[in-house]
């Protein structure tokens, strides 16, 4: 990357919106461009590269998600065929870990991106609510690696882990009424208590600026 | 012109006696003359001081952070199990935070993955004069840049020439010498001299490299009979272990000058080359192999069970096959000092005549190799576990990072039933759990 005068201000623009450190922003281009195949782009396929995710069960939601327009921060809805750099970074700022000097305020929308990113994975088909075929849906896709399991078994444990959601978000419910789908007011309900801002980042070693020739 | 003719005659004559009188006698006898001791003290001496000039003109701050660098990672793992994570999450069976697990993991595999580092060379400290390992290093000083010039000269100009005419006398020699003794009946005469050819030939070819080695627990040297196993870095390996022992060589037939060597050499000395067609055929490898290691006249076989070339910072997998042949495996670790030359074949970046370049244009090959105690498989234990247990030593004894992904990724993509495992373990979490619980089909839980 060299150390140009357009360099360094584009590195620190990406550094304020996506609250990374210049010296992460560096290493993480080094990584897109190694994916990219030096392209200025990504697209789906060039996840295909990388050994260690393909025995993730949820791999597919996982690529995904860079792809979905909603955690993009755009105003329009569906997937979008290939990210920039700039894009990349957004996603990635989803999965930063807290830092010290956050107030109460930064806190909880920290932890309400982490969540939303979270929602987007389970619901998707973008309506806004995860019904019981997308809970189902994921369900499977954790458990379909083992034969024994038949889908019916599969199926009644998405069952019963919806009825639990609903318990909390709806209270008892009346023997006709239909519970649509987790919003996701209800999903942050869910998660009320819960400390998830541990479980959800990727933790950054810290290094100093290394200069770069190619 | 006729002048010039007569010089001519006159200066290579000297320069082949001198190749002759240096070199390829004691090549012969197996002594060394010293002459490549000296040189490598002259050239730790001159990069000792080149480092040192380095670290004045760059900050210390930078060159402490370089060193950080070069430790292969940017993110800190946490190295938590599947099952432990998942268990300090639930509250009940099945849970939507079981997603967090796998979508960490799926994201640190993202920014930075163990595989594919391991198929690009390795990256060094401090330079070492050579515009190929230059990544970090911009200008220093005028007195560095003279000195790197001077290299540049005296490896092209000196030591490149003078590497070729001992390749090329190496290889005809081996070919001439094993075709030879390949005439004379079978015998312990034949036996003798084939090992001697063959000594001699690769003492030539590591000298051509510059080749320095340093062996190290010379009782446990392969003995006939028995299989012996290392980790697999570049084509010059088989060289570097023939240095110093006679080993039957395993692999695959090739055409062009590899095939001849390949065709001079098992008439004196019994390889095992194995056409193309062969080599699918599992069951017929498996039994040719049985029946030389049966046989203990025969010299001990030499394989790789990595299978492909690894940059030679990590072991990866070892392949069950070679395990499962029987008789006693001697594992033996190769490590390579990058400092002076990188020794690690990239097949997709550089090809055969250009990787050759590059290694005899490096400053020298030097490398150190442990002879491993001879393991033999226990009861009980399968070809993989026991393939692992020969992995491990190899990369404890070579200071190598031990991988249990398979070399064969650099060039094709996950086998599928390894993909599955993840998923089978985690339903067995899961389906472990509820069936005890809520398992029955239909009825509401709870």
């Amino acid at each position: 990357m060299g150390s140009s005068h357009s360099m360094s201000e584009e590195i620190q623009e990406l550094a304020e919106k996506t609250g990374f450190t210049s010296e992460q922003i560096e290493h993480l281009h080094r990584r897109f461009k190694q994916l990219s195949g030096d392209q200025p782009t990504i697209r789906k396929e060039h996840f295909d590269n990388i050994p260690d995710l393909e025995f993730n069960p949820i791999r597919s939601k996982i690529v995904h998600a860079f792809f979905d327009k909603r955690n993009l921060r755009q105003e329009s809805d569906g997937l979008a065929d290939e990210i920039n750099f700039e894009d990349f970074l957004t996603i990635m700022s989803y999965f930063r870990p807290i830092e010290m000097n956050m107030n109460e305020e930064q806190l909880d929308h920290f932890r309400k991106e982490k969540l939303k990113f979270l929602f987007h994975m389970y619901d998707s088909d973008h309506d806004g609510k995860i019904t019981l075929q997308e809970y189902r849906n994921v369900v499977e896709e954790l458990l379909s690696g083992n034969p024994h399991l038949e889908k019916e078994s599969a199926r009644s444990i998405a069952d019963g882990a919806m009825m639990e959601a609903a318990s909390i978000c709806v209270g008892q419910m009346e023997p006709d009424q239909v519970y649509e789908g987790i919003t996701f007011e209800d999903f942050l309900k869910m998660w009320q208590g819960i400390d998830i801002e541990t479980k959800m980042h990727v933790r950054f070693l810290n290094m100093e600026t290394i200069a770069q020739c190619h | 012109m006729e002048a010039w003719g007569a010089a001519a005659t006159a200066a290579l004559s000297v320069w082949l006696a001198l190749v002759l009188g240096l070199i390829l006698l004691p090549s012969v006898i197996g002594v060394s003359l010293g002459i490549s001791e000296l040189y490598m003290t002259v050239l730790v001496k001159t990069l000792e001081w080149a480092t040192r000039r380095i670290e004045k003109g760059v900050k210390k701050q930078q060159a402490r952070m370089l060193k950080d660098s070069a430790s292969n990672g940017i993110i800190q793992r946490v190295d938590t199990t599947m099952e432990k994570e998942i268990a300090s999450l639930h509250r009940a069976d099945f849970e939507l935070s079981d997603i967090f697990y796998f979508c960490r993991k799926g994201f640190e595999a993202i920014v930075e993955d163990e595989v594919t580092q391991r198929f690009s060379s390795e990256e060094l400290v401090s330079w070492n004069l050579l515009t190929r390992t230059n990544v970090n290093f911009q200008y220093i000083s005028l007195r560095l840049t003279i000195v790197w010039v001077i290299g540049v000269l005296v490896r092209y100009c000196l030591l490149l020439p003078l590497r070729l005419t001992l390749a090329t006398i190496g290889i005809h020699s081996m070919i001439v010498g094993t075709t030879l003794v390949g005439c004379l009946p079978n015998g312990s005469i034949k036996d003798w001299l084939s090992e001697l050819v063959h000594l001699t030939c690769s003492r030539i070819l590591v000298r051509a490299l510059s080749g320095t080695i340093h062996y190290h627990n010379k009782e446990n040297k392969p003995q006939k009979g028995g299989i012996c196993v290392a980790n697999h870095t570049s084509p010059i390996d088989v060289i570097i272990l023939t240095n110093d022992g006679c080993y039957a060589m395993v692999g695959q037939a090739h055409g062009g000058l590899m095939g001849v060597i390949q065709r001079a050499t098992v008439k004196a000395c019994p390889h095992v080359w194995f056409e193309r067609s062969e080599v699918k055929d599992r069951h017929l490898v498996m039994k040719r192999l049985k029946e030389h290691v049966a046989d203990k006249n025969k010299l001990p076989i030499l394989i790789f069970p990595e299978g492909t070339c690894i940059n030679n910072t990590s072991v990866m997998m070892f392949k069950k096959g070679s395990f499962e042949i029987g008789g006693t495996i001697y594992p033996v670790a190769i490590k390579y000092d990058p400092q002076f030359g990188d020794a690690f074949w990239n097949s997709s970046k550089y090809n055969a005549v250009s990787y050759l370049l590059r290694l005899m244009t490096s400053w020298a090959i030097v490398c150190n190799v442990w002879y491993l105690p001879p393991m033999v498989r226990e009861e009980g234990e399968d070809a993989v576990q026991f393939a692992n247990r020969v992995k491990s030593a190899i990369a404890l004894q070579g200071g190598l990072t031990e991988l249990p992904w398979d070399g064969g990724l650099k060039r094709a993509k996950v086998k599928e039933t390894f993909k599955e495992e993840q998923q089978k373990n985690y339903s067995k979490m899961i389906v472990g759990n509820g069936s005890s619980g809520n398992l029955s089909s239909g009825t509401e839980p709870d």
